[in-house]
């Protein structure tokens, strides 16, 4: 991170922002030309190495994604689903094969085989109607089962529009900041993005940071593979998410709204900004919202594929155009974040909760789930269930209720579940009775809630070759900066492929590894990774050390 | 506060006190020492960064209780907590880390290096690791990356790179170019330059902050600064230019092997340009005099020291005897020492007898010394560099910092990089210029008219600062209603510059908590140039921004030691410490000092020299170290004047073209060859100390003076600066606290009181002169253009590059001009287009003096009908063309605008 890269980004701010400049360089021809990066470099006052070295970070800025036309998903979901080989084969008879990319998840984990072309995203059956997509301009249909647990859902209910919106605006602005804060802080909504942070707290310590100007951003850039939830709310619930940005706004002073939304999420994208030019035609974006004298403008930041940039404080590099590399904290986003400035980044699921507090009361949400995790908790399950879907439910639940009654079972053996992205843990099949849903009793057991993706290993999979596909994952998302991470994650990916040779495991040397990541990186990326590892040493060492 | 007080917490189980929001790497080294725990990522002038961790530490909330390890360089101690540095848990991190960053690590470089200039090696054998011991199989690597060697200084081998970030952090954070970054993600990420194209073909401005910041010499340069393995090194001072930077020199068998920056230096934490960095070269290069010479019969020839002595003792003493003493003139250098300066002026005055001393200031800085004498007493700055830390406004005045100040430009680009106001006055887009919140692009030769419609708007807006006008000022009423009567759309006209734009630059410097102004060249080598210093000096009045921290005048000063020269007294009206010698009171109390009589009337400035040799008036003249010919105003009037004398000594480093035309050459030493003093723009005076003995030949400039006067009678002892500065301090006033000790690594900025204490801001409570002095000036269109405009509508205004030092004497000896290789003028398009220049043609450029063909450089820096130049290089002597008016009280030529007339040339250089 740099001070004057991000001052000076923030010359231009959002209205001509450096980032959306480099990512619509490079939609033409899958990456900014030399010339447009060196004009970037002049216009915002930069050195010619920045816009170059912020360009070559990203999966769809460098070079090396000129040209790409289709690319595989090589998310865990799919990995482990074993449906990309056919994919693959399937689109080499249509696109050479330098124009075939890969990409990280594309939330189609209930029925994989995914892959994207002319910036669309297609999963399950599609593969098999190549043909007539590519002679087509739909979008890939796609079917997933949505319930609840509660009788009056905090997510997944009847979706706000625009009008209701403004209503649920107007009663807001009666109430006033102190009281939504307080309803905010009466749910005990802990952050969904991961590390559980409380939301009250966060708003509370941006609102008092002094500062002239203050930003909220949403961090929609939900890379886990094995979770849609966020996408869910994006393109089913885009009012509820775009309303918790404004409350914030409103709570602490911010007067603009962004949402980070990966490039990956491309209808996510558009049904988003449909729902903000619908509130812009309402009056309820830009200056003088509902006559109150508040403004407040959103914005959507679109990513170019990066998993790291759901890291915050890279997240805010990137939109900075800077190279999304995490910074060290303090200082915090809420004292020093976008441009230097305050700036709440809070999850999309974490912030699509605020039209129910605020409609129903923050007691009434603290009512569902347990003492300390309350609320209701968004769970993705994959391909592997015989009910694949994403599901609202209650902190607390039991798992098994989840995997048996939501998912209703297996359709063919698994051995773990991989819950929480591939930073979570991994749980053995017959620990999942011992588990109920909420941050406390999965870090009881040593795992953890995370995001709370659900990706199955079916049992035939080998936990080596699972292992080294998530060091791989790390090691290509890794952002480089802190040497546990860019170089242990390598590390660890050669032993397991060299496992898969023959060669057996250190184990000494793998604990070293695990401990040296998980104790010495500098954020959770290289940091959470070994806990999986160490969970799949701890319940399948015999398929690992042998 | 009482609580921030009693904060305290423990270090291996013992309790000591925390400071403030310090890191617990901060913390640590207070209390153990430089290497408390081990870094690679950190360095002492770059901010906290994360990458390597092995700072880690363990810290608890209670003794010995549960522990969470954190990167001590960018965690800020918690109160009460326990930290402990060394635990088993911890070492084995460190060891672990070390162990990842050796599988991708040339094993042979681990090998060779030595662990006293390879940090990682140093890391590595304390905890006990080496490559052997790495237990990782063979795996992706970067071993094979390619070295880059095609730079004239910068070097890289990053195979060698462990990814610390610290060059692409020193080149964003110390140097502000941001030349370097990582590209690629992850594993892959690799440290570029530019676009990916090397050091030669990118932005790099080699300052070597990059180099000097690496840890292990992945990147470095050609003299391998940080790595070679010289362990003595010699702190000195830079001989470059006003900012003074410190420099470690490292010496190996009496020779200059290396310089880099020391990291505790006042001055410049670290840095250098590569002026100072690099630029060494020229001390031992074969073209340096190594005799001195007599000129007989056209003809230069060697002869011994005591030759020539007595050959310019005996015409010196003919002509004097013949003449009198005002027959004789000196020329004393900024290159040398304070005490060399002293000693110059002393030789002319008490041992010739006369009052014709003068120095390059005369060309430079002049106006800036008189315009600030007469509006509060002192022609120095009257803040330092440091309260840029604490300004909120810079008012930048014709000076390009970035290029002619490079340490101080770098500082002010910081700071406007960050947000701190920037109003840049100059005619140029200058790199500052760019970064401007306002940038006035005025015509060149309308300072006084932009800077009376900034005073203008400030009165008019009444952002004026009442209290400190009542108090502090004088002459306000008469200035104010002089400002009132102006007609800004006038002034508009005249100036070019949009009248919006300059009252909302006035009012952003009026109303700024804080503001300082900084000013070089652009101001003072006008017609009007002290009368433009004197309306700075009038801004900073009518908004109270004189006489605390963040605020002030400051002039950027040209030559490393241009102030330490006029304070010295090379002036030919006032003595050492700035007397006025025609006072009598003052010529006594030279009288008493020196023994002698003293002259009494007011000597010649440098063009009058040129004036009286024309006239047969002054017969022999002594210049030390500079180049005229090259670098003062109308180059043919000039070497007429020379060639009419009947002794004309030139004291000088190498044959340059002033050299030629002497009588006499006299073999001097350079800067890392002799001890004394400089004192650079902030009014510092700082130690230079002998890093290798004088080249074979040659002598200590100081000494030369010295044996004239013992040979001329007057006795002096031996050059020894401690001694020198001892004679110095009992003389000027200023310098009364100064001695040698005292000055000790970061020196003392005058004046300093007889107890030593120092001044980093003057004018604190009151004027030297007692009240402040507001001045009124009409502008006036420069002669120049009145006479010549119709004939030469276009405008010259001579600037220098950042690779070059003055007439590039000393530069051009170095790997610097393999970056800067030639003069060019800089052209806007629309001009080229309209005489059908195209890039890199020979453009041939006229004026009323003469006409020098040069390289057309077609540049977005200058409006149409302006041109800019450099003046480096003899094969094109830019100063042909310059003109000799002058500013007509200090007499500085006005190089800044010079009236000409372009088109294609044919001449023999056309298909160059
Ligand atoms: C490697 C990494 C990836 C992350 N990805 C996401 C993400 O995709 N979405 C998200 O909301 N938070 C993500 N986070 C967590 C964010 O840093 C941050 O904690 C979160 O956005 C805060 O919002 P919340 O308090 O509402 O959860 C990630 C963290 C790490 C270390
Ligand atoms: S843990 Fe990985 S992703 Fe996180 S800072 Fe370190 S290198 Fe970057
Ligand atoms: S030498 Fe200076 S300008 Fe060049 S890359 Fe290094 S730090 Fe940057
Ligand atoms: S070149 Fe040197 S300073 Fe730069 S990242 Fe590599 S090791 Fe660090
Ligand atoms: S869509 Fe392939 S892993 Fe999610």
């Amino acid at each position: 991170m740099s001070e004057n890269l991000r001052k000076l980004s923030g010359r231009k701010g959002l209205d001509n922002n450096l980032f959306e400049q480099l990512v619509n360089s490079s939609k033409a021809e899958g990456t900014p030309t030399d010339e447009k990066l060196k004009d970037l470099a002049w216009e915002y006052l930069m050195g010619n190495a920045n816009t170059y070295g912020a360009g070559s970070f990203y999966d769809f800025l460098k070079k090396e994604n000129k040209g790409k036309k289709a690319y595989v998903c090589n998310g865990s979901a799919c990995l482990v689903a074993d449906t990309q080989e056919k994919v693959t084969e399937t689109l080499a008879k249509n696109f050479s094969k330098d124009e075939i990319g890969e990409m990280c998840c594309m939330g189609r984990c209930h029925e994989n085989s995914a892959f994207n072309v002319r910036g669309r995203n297609y999963s399950g059956m599609a593969i098999n109607n190549l043909k007539k997509i590519l002679s087509s301009e739909v979008s890939g249909l796609e079917k997933y089962n949505v319930a609840a647990n509660v009788s009056n859902p905090v997510l997944t209910g009847t979706p706000l529009n625009a009008e209701s919106f403004k209503a649920l605006f107007v009663k807001a602005d009666a109430m006033g900041v102190k009281n939504i804060l307080n309803e905010i802080d009466n749910a005990n909504v802990r952050g969904r993005g991961g590390a559980g942070f409380s939301m009250g707290f966060k708003w509370e310590s941006c609102r008092i940071t002094e500062s002239d100007q203050k930003f909220i951003v949403c961090n929609a850039d939900e890379g886990d593979p094995g979770a849609y939830s966020d996408r869910y709310l994006l393109e089913v619930q885009p009012y509820s998410v775009l309303f918790g940005i404004m409350m914030a706004g409103l709570v602490v002073g911010a007067d603009r709204g962004v949402v980070y939304l990966r490039a990956e999420y491309s209808e996510a994208i558009n049904i988003t900004q449909l729902a903000i030019d619908e509130l812009t035609r309402i009056g309820m974006n830009g200056t003088n919202i509902g006559g109150t004298g508040f403004d407040f403008t959103f914005k959507i930041i679109e990513g170019a594929g990066a998993y790291v940039c759901g890291e915050e404080t890279a997240l805010l590099s990137s939109i900075e155009g800077q190279r999304p590399e995490v910074r060290v904290r303090p200082p915090y986003p809420t004292q020093e974040g976008l441009f230097g400035k305050p700036t709440i980044v809070n999850n999309v699921e974490t912030l699509a909760t605020v039209p129910w507090i605020l409609e129903n009361g923050g007691e009434a949400y603290a009512n569902f789930g347990t003492q300390k995790s309350t609320g209701t908790k968004l769970v993705c399950l994959d391909s592997f269930f015989n009910k694949p879907g994403m599901y609202e439910i209650e902190m607390g639940t039991p798992l098994s209720t989840i995997v048996e009654e939501f998912g209703g079972g297996f359709k063919s053996e698994v051995k773990a579940l991989h819950i929480g992205g591939p930073l979570g843990g991994i749980i053995p099949t017959h620990k999942i009775s011992d588990l109920e849903l909420d941050f406390e009793s999965f870090q009881k057991q040593g795992f953890l809630l995370g995001h709370a993706s659900v990706v199955s290993i079916p049992k035939e999979f080998s936990m080596v070759k699972y292992i080294e596909h998530l060091f791989e994952f790390t090691a290509v998302e890794s952002c480089g900066k802190c040497f546990p991470c860019s170089i242990g994650s390598v590390r660890g990916k050669e032993m397991f492929a060299n496992a898969q040779q023959g060669e057996p495991i250190n184990q000494e040397l793998l604990d070293d590894l695990l401990e040296t990541m998980e104790i010495g990186s500098l954020c959770a990326l290289g940091g959470g990774l070994p806990l999986g590892v160490k969970n799949a040493l701890q319940y399948f060492k015999e398929e690992i050390i042998k | 506060m009482n609580n921030e007080q009693s904060k305290i917490a423990y270090i291996n189980n013992e309790p000591f006190k925390v400071q403030g929001d310090e890191t617990i790497l901060h913390f640590l080294k207070r209390y153990m020492g430089d290497n408390p725990v081990p870094t690679l990522c950190d360095a002492p002038n770059l901010k906290p960064f994360g990458s390597c961790r092995v700072c880690s530490v363990e810290v608890a909330l209670e003794q010995d209780g549960l522990t969470k390890v954190q990167a001590s360089c960018h965690t800020p101690v918690m109160a009460d907590s326990f930290i402990y540095t060394h635990t088993h848990k911890i070492e084995k991190l460190r060891k672990n880390i070390v162990e990842l960053v050796l599988t991708d690590y040339p094993a042979d470089k681990f090998e060779t290096d030595n662990p006293n200039t390879n940090e990682l090696k140093k890391v590595a054998l304390d905890l006990n690791i080496t490559p052997d011991d790495v237990r990782y199989a063979p795996g992706a690597n970067h071993l094979n990356r390619s070295v880059d060697e095609d730079h004239s200084y910068m070097r890289s081998d990053l195979a060698a790179c462990i990814n610390c970030y610290r060059c692409i952090r020193a080149c964003d954070e110390v140097q502000g170019e941001m030349v370097l970054t990582m590209a690629g993600r992850g594993f892959e990420n690799t440290v570029i330059m530019g676009m990916n194209e090397g050091f030669k073909n990118s932005d790099c401005v080699s300052c070597g902050a990059c180099s000097q910041a690496c840890p292990t010499g992945a990147i470095t340069d050609v003299f391998n600064s940080k790595t070679n393995e010289v362990v003595e090194t010699t702190r000195t001072i830079c001989t470059y230019c006003g900012v003074g930077c410190n420099l470690d020199v490292a010496v190996k068998d009496n020779e200059v092997i290396s310089i880099t920056a020391p990291y505790d230096a006042e001055v410049n934490q670290g840095h250098t340009c590569l002026k100072g960095r690099y630029a060494f070269k020229f001390y031992n290069h074969p073209e340096r005099l190594r005799s001195p010479l007599i000129k007989r019969n056209g003809k230069f020839k060697e002869v011994s020291w005591e030759e020539v002595y007595d050959f310019i003792v005996d015409k010196l003493t003919t002509i004097k005897s013949e003449n009198g003493p005002d027959a004789i003139a000196g020329i004393s250098s900024a290159r040398c020492t304070n005490e060399e300066n002293y000693l110059m002026q002393k030789f002319i005055r008490a041992v010739v007898g006369t009052n014709n001393i003068d120095g390059c200031a005369r060309v430079c800085h002049s106006p800036t010394a008189l315009g600030m004498q007469r509006a509060f007493g002192t022609g120095a700055a009257t803040n330092s560099i440091i309260d840029l830390n604490y300004t909120n406004c810079m008012l930048v005045i014709g000076a390009n910092p970035t290029a002619a100040h490079p340490v101080t430009g770098a500082k002010l680009k910081q700071a406007a990089m960050k947000g701190t106001t920037l109003i840049v006055v100059d005619p140029r887009e200058t790199v500052l210029a760019r970064y401007a919140d306002y940038h006035l692009q005025l015509r060149p030769g309308t300072n006084v008219a932009l800077l009376n419609m900034m005073l203008y708007y400030i009165i008019k807006e009444n952002v004026q600062d009442d209290d400190f006008i009542d108090n502090r000022t004088e002459g306000f009423e008469d200035f104010k209603s002089q400002i009132l009567a102006l007609d800004m759309d006038k002034m508009a006209e005249i100036t070019g510059v949009d009248k919006d734009l300059v009252r909302n630059a006035a009012v952003a410097y009026a109303k700024a908590k804080n503001a300082m102004s900084f000013h070089g060249l652009g101001v003072t080598e006008h017609s009007q140039g002290t009368f433009t210093v004197q309306l700075i000096a009038d801004l900073a009045l009518i908004t109270g921004n004189i006489g605390r921290r963040g605020v002030g005048v400051n002039p950027l000063r040209g030559q490393n030691n241009v102030q330490g020269s006029a304070d010295m007294g090379v002036q030919p009206h006032q003595g050492a410490g700035y007397l006025d010698i025609t006072q009598e009171e003052v010529q006594n109390i030279y009288t008493d000092f020196y023994k002698v009589e003293m002259p009494k009337e007011v000597g010649y400035k440098i063009p009058e020299m040129f004036d009286a040799a024309l006239e047969g008036k002054l017969k022999a003249l002594w210049i030390i170290g500079e180049d005229v010919v090259q670098t003062d105003p109308n180059t043919t009037k000039v070497k007429k004047a020379l060639n009419s004398l009947d002794l004309f000594i030139v004291q000088e480093l190498f044959m340059t073209e002033t050299a030629m035309l002497a009588d006499v050459v006299l073999p001097g030493a350079s800067f890392l060859e002799k001890s004394g003093t400089f004192t650079n723009g902030e009014r510092r005076v700082q130690r230079v100390n002998a890093t290798v003995l004088p080249i074979e030949g040659t002598k200590v400039d100081g000494q030369i003076i010295i044996d004239v006067m013992n040979r001329m009678g007057y006795a002096q002892p031996a050059y020894n600066a401690k001694e020198m500065l001892e004679e110095i301090s009992q003389i000027v006033p200023f310098f009364k606290g100064i001695t040698w000790e005292r000055l000790g690594t970061n020196g003392l900025q005058w004046p300093v009181a007889e107890d030593g204490s120092d001044t980093e801001i003057i004018h604190l409570e009151e004027f030297k002169r007692g009240k402040g002095k507001f001045s009124y000036f009409d502008w006036k269109e420069t002669e120049e253009i009145i006479e010549n405009g119709e004939k030469y509508p276009y405008i010259i205004t001579t600037n220098r590059e950042l690779e070059h030092y003055n007439c590039g004497a000393m530069t051009r000896r170095t790997g610097n001009v393999d970056i800067i290789t030639e003069d060019v003028l800089l052209i806007n398009a629309q001009d080229a287009a309209d005489k059908n220049i195209k890039e890199g043609e020979m453009v041939c450029v006229t004026s009323a003096r003469g006409k020098v063909d040069i390289k057309a450089k077609i540049s977005k820096e200058v409006k149409p009908g302006v041109m800019s130049t450099t003046f480096h290089f003899p094969e094109i002597m830019v100063n042909l063309i310059t003109s000799d008016v002058h500013d007509s009280e200090a007499k500085c030529p006005e190089y800044k605008v010079v009236a000409v007339n372009i088109r294609k040339s044919k001449g023999k250089f056309a298909n160059a």
